[in-house]
């Protein structure tokens, strides 16, 4: 009994230094917890190895080892494998896209549309961004900016769908221009490459703009007050100064834009025709139907990537060579 | 000339703005049309379409269902990606630069190739079609965001605060969580609802791994493949709504963050 | 405390970074209560050595031992050290309070015993009214002081401080540094200081050790390493002086003898004499050349011609050029009215044999 309240008494004057503690005083002066710590910390390598461990297999297995898996299963005659039925190594996938046009068409259209349409990205968006960097107060310039990031913030198929609306036979498009009596019947807009490039642009924009914006922010107006100076004439000045010295800009946005494009599915599905088919959609076609098309579905997704990140890295080996090639 | 330049910028600014906004509008005000069939010109309004969206106990749970997988998703590339960013920033070790690597490499993986690859290693991983795959898919796409956001901020806190915690008493994991923990409060907060857009926003991953159930993306593109109505301009608009205001708080706040910071 | 062992002793301790040896064998011994400060110019090691005693580098070979135990490999957070950051390093998110606060939760101290030691700490370094204020909104020299506190609140064995003063302009700097001194009197700490500003040094100092190039130059009291410089290192760091070149003669009793472009001039080695016949360099203060009407009676002395003046308010710098030495040049200190007089004429120049050190190079 007595015991049993001596016992409590010294509980009680625990509790009441502990609770006196803070949290963290608590913490670090918890023998188990200073235990653990005392391995931790027994050797700078040790604690190295703790923090980089969980890191390493994270980005080896969940970034990297689902692009390994595809090209693995894009070398095999089945999967998913069926019980009983033996899985053999084979290249067959890749030579069936080379064996048929209704294949490679899709997939040189993808590049040479995503390639134009990134030029076409460029092309509209270097001017917002320059007027940006360059005619609006620094004050004014985050407003302007976030005026143009609410609509990048509503997700793809809604700004998809708003496409359609404005491009439709009885869109808001034709009837602006019937209404203005520049055309009779509508346009048939809609399902061809141009209402495709027109989502795509309108999609990608984004990608495009912040890189230049920040290229064109970064770079000190005394370039071209200078380059007046000289007696460089406006479009001099932009060609001579302002364009090389923002390569950088224009280099990472059309490799983002480009790798962006190329990946669309829902977009060209929805806005394309039969004549606009996208590699996207060929690849896609594969995982719909019965599973045994797995491996060349993966074959296929192996040669785009491969395809888009040869075709990004010379892009950005030339315009690297462009920007040496002009600070000379 | 250079006023003139200055006018014709400012009128390809505003024709800019015009393009991005304009499509949205008019996406909005199909939804007030007293017609099942899509088209101008609109001659009468009606909000019969959003009380019939909010009535609909499928498209709400959609809702629901996109919420809770957005901020799952969330949870877990905030956790990983911020643990990466404390491992790779400010630290000189072999192999960096090849982790650095995988870790964005999710960003630069084309769309379709990402959910086709997904879908390959969660079938190897023996995940089920369904919201954990979703979950799990969005969160290792929206990881790199994290690290950059995270070790952008990170690249700014000077050494000296941590040796000054460790001096004091504080083990490594007490001086993160009380030092570079409260420092990073604003890049991971900002990074968050740029997660939570993406996942939530996101179509072509939850459309390859997704089960029965749609997210609220794929419930828009099934609707619009079987015939466009003023109820997909409700359901989009309510879609647009929701993450516009999400990023306009959430670029106010972190703006916000980083004024009281550097102060 | 009485306790004579030293509380610092730092044993061959080399330190490397890849191919840079960044401290190359040290080996000292720090007595508690002392001031001692290591000077040298960036990269000399001075900052390695901090590090090192305060756990954020791990020596490459060699000791350390705090108290009569190795504490090497230990981390930062198990030492009873505390240091003064260069950029004070205060946590920019907690108050003052919770700052000074911080060190003593982590030792696990209770609630009411940490309020009591910080503000005692605080009371202790008028910081009183600020208790509740953020890093921001304090003055440098405010958050200077701040620092010290946090650092000085867990009571611990060492304190290190890294160049606290660099970031104060230079009229509060000089009154830092009594406000400096007089705290580690009073608490009676032993402090561990570490600038490249000499005149820093000697204002606070017990003891200053002089590093360059990662090896000790000179270990020793203000007074000895101003007076009595042991290598042209330390005669050039340490305040203005005289260098004259010339060859070892001999000994003539305690003093060193030398040729001077033909003088014979005397002064002394403390690193010790080299061979004779052996070029030497020997350093007299500006301060300690005399003017004299006639040829002094003691010691050295040359004649020499004014060439120059610089007035510099209490005293005046005077420039001279001694002929019969081939031209050398020599520069002396003097009061303002005594420079104003010395003119056209020649004066002789004096100064004792016990005030010229020959250096060791």
């Amino acid at each position: 009994m007595s015991n049993e309240a001596a016992s409590r008494a010294t509980q009680d004057v625990d509790a009441h230094t502990r609770v006196g503690r803070t949290f963290w005083g608590r913490l670090s002066n918890w023998s188990p917890y200073r235990a653990l710590m005392g391995l931790v910390t027994a050797s700078p390598r040790r604690q190295f190895l703790i923090l980089a461990i969980f890191p390493l297999l994270w980005v080896l297995t969940q970034h990297l080892g689902p692009m390994l898996q595809m090209v693995r299963v894009s070398l095999t005659d089945a999967y998913p494998v069926a019980p009983g039925v033996e899985q053999h190594f084979t290249l067959d996938n890749y030579a069936r896209f080379f064996g048929d046009q209704i294949f490679w068409q899709p997939f040189f259209r993808t590049l040479i549309f995503a390639g134009g349409f990134t030029f076409c990205t460029l092309i509209l968006t270097y001017p917002v961004a320059y007027f940006l960097a360059r005619h609006v107060s620094r004050k004014n310039q985050m407003l302007f900016l976030l005026l143009l990031l609410i609509p990048f913030w509503v997700g793809e198929i809604v700004r998809t769908y708003a496409i359609m609306i404005l491009l439709g036979n009885t869109g808001a498009l034709n009837l602006v221009l019937q209404s203005l009596g520049l055309i009779d019947r509508p346009i048939p807009f809609m399902y061809t490459s141009f209402s495709m490039g027109v989502g795509i642009v309108y999609l990608t924009a984004l990608y495009m703009l912040l890189p230049l914006y920040s290229a064109l922010e970064k770079l000190p107006r005394s370039y071209n007050e200078a380059a007046a100076d000289l007696g460089a004439g406006a479009w001099t000045r932009f060609r001579r100064v302002t364009l090389p010295l923002t390569i950088e800009g224009i280099s990472s946005g059309c490799t983002l834009v480009f790798l962006i494009s190329t990946g669309f599915y829902a977009t060209p599905v929805l806005l394309g025709g039969p004549s606009t088919t996208t590699f996207a959609e060929t690849i896609a076609g594969f995982f719909h139907v019965a599973g045994d098309e797995w491996p060349t579905g993966a074959a296929f997704a192996t040669i785009m990537f491969f395809a888009a990140l040869v075709l990004t890295a010379v892009f950005q080996k030339l315009m690297n060579a462009l920007r040496k090639g002009d600070t000379k | 000339m250079n006023r003139g330049n200055r006018i014709l910028l400012s009128c390809v600014y505003w024709a800019f703005v015009l393009y991005v906004f304009v499509p949205l509008i008019l996406m909005i005000l199909m939804g007030f049309k007293d017609s099942k069939f899509i088209g101008f010109p609109i001659k009468s309004w009606t909000l019969d379409w959003y009380t019939g969206i909010f009535a609909d106990a499928e498209i709400l749970s959609t809702l629901g269902y996109s919420a809770a997988i957005a901020v799952l998703a969330t949870l877990i590339s905030v956790a990983v990606g911020t643990w990466i960013a404390v491992l790779l920033e400010g630290r000189k070790f072999w192999g960096r630069t090849a982790i650095f690597g995988m870790t964005v490499l999710p960003a630069l993986v084309p769309g379709i190739i990402s959910a086709i690859a997904f879908r390959i290693y969660a079938r190897y991983l023996g995940i089920e079609p369904g919201m954990g795959a979703i979950v799990w898919a969005h969160a290792v796409h929206n990881v790199p965001f994290v690290v950059l956001v995270v070790m952008a901020r990170l690249s700014t806190l000077p050494k000296s605060q941590l040796e000054a915690a460790r001096d004091l008493g504080a083990d490594p994991i007490i001086a993160f969580l009380r030092i570079t923990l409260p420092y990073l409060v604003p890049a991971i907060l900002g990074a968050s609802i740029f997660c939570l857009l993406l996942s939530f926003d996101d179509f072509v991953r939850s459309f390859f791994l997704g089960g029965y159930e749609p997210t609220l993306p794929v419930l828009i593109f099934a609707k619009l493949k079987s015939g466009m109505s003023p109820e997909i301009n409700a359901i989009a608009t309510v879609a647009l709504v929701l993450t516009a205001a999400i990023g306009i708080w959430a670029e106010r706040f972190t703006r916000r963050m980083n004024k009281d910071t550097k102060a | 405390m009485t306790d004579q062992t030293p509380l610092v002793r730092i044993e061959g301790v080399s330190k490397h970074f890849g191919d840079t040896v960044a401290l190359d064998n040290l080996t000292l011994d720090i007595a508690r209560g002392e001031f001692v400060t290591f000077l040298g110019p960036s990269g000399c090691g001075k900052s390695t050595t901090l590090r090192i005693l305060g756990g954020f580098e791990r020596p490459t070979t060699g000791r350390v031992i705090l108290d009569g135990q190795d504490v090497t490999t230990q981390p930062p957070e198990k030492r009873q050290v505390n240091m003064v950051f260069q950029d004070y390093a205060l946590f920019p998110h907690m108050t003052v309070g919770q700052n000074i606060s911080f060190g003593l939760e982590l030792k696990g101290m209770d609630k009411t015993s940490i309020k009591r030691r910080s503000d005692e700490i605080m009371a202790f370094l008028e910081l009183d009214a600020f208790g509740d204020r953020y890093p921001a909104q304090l003055s440098g020299g405010q958050r200077q002081r701040v620092a010290l506190a946090r650092a000085l609140a867990p009571d611990p064995a060492l304190l290190l401080l890294d160049e606290p003063l660099g970031a104060l302009d230079a009229k509060l700097r000089g009154q830092v540094q009594q406000e400096l001194k007089s705290i580690q009197r009073r608490t009676n700490k032993t402090f561990f200081f570490v600038t490249h500003d000499q005149e820093e040094a000697l204002t606070m100092s017990d003891r200053i050790v002089v590093m360059n190039k990662g090896r000790v130059e000179q270990d020793g009291t203000p007074e000895d390493l101003y007076f009595h410089p042991a290598s042209r290192f330390v005669a050039e760091f340490i305040g203005e002086t005289n260098l004259l070149s010339g060859e070892m003669r001999g000994h003539d009793g305690d003093a060193v003898v030398m040729d001077w472009f033909g003088q014979t001039l005397r002064g002394h080695a403390p690193a010790g004499a080299p061979p004779e016949g052996a070029p030497i360099t020997a350093s007299v203060r500006l301060e300690k050349l005399g003017f004299h009407a006639s040829r002094p009676e003691t010691g050295n002395a040359v004649q020499g011609k004014v060439v120059g003046k610089t007035f510099l308010g209490s005293r005046m710098a005077v420039d001279l050029m001694v002929e019969e030495a081939q031209g050398a040049t020599l520069r002396a200190f003097v009061d303002a009215e005594t420079g104003q007089t010395v003119g056209a004429d020649p004066v002789w120049i004096g100064w004792d044999s016990d005030s010229m050190a020959v250096l060791r190079d």
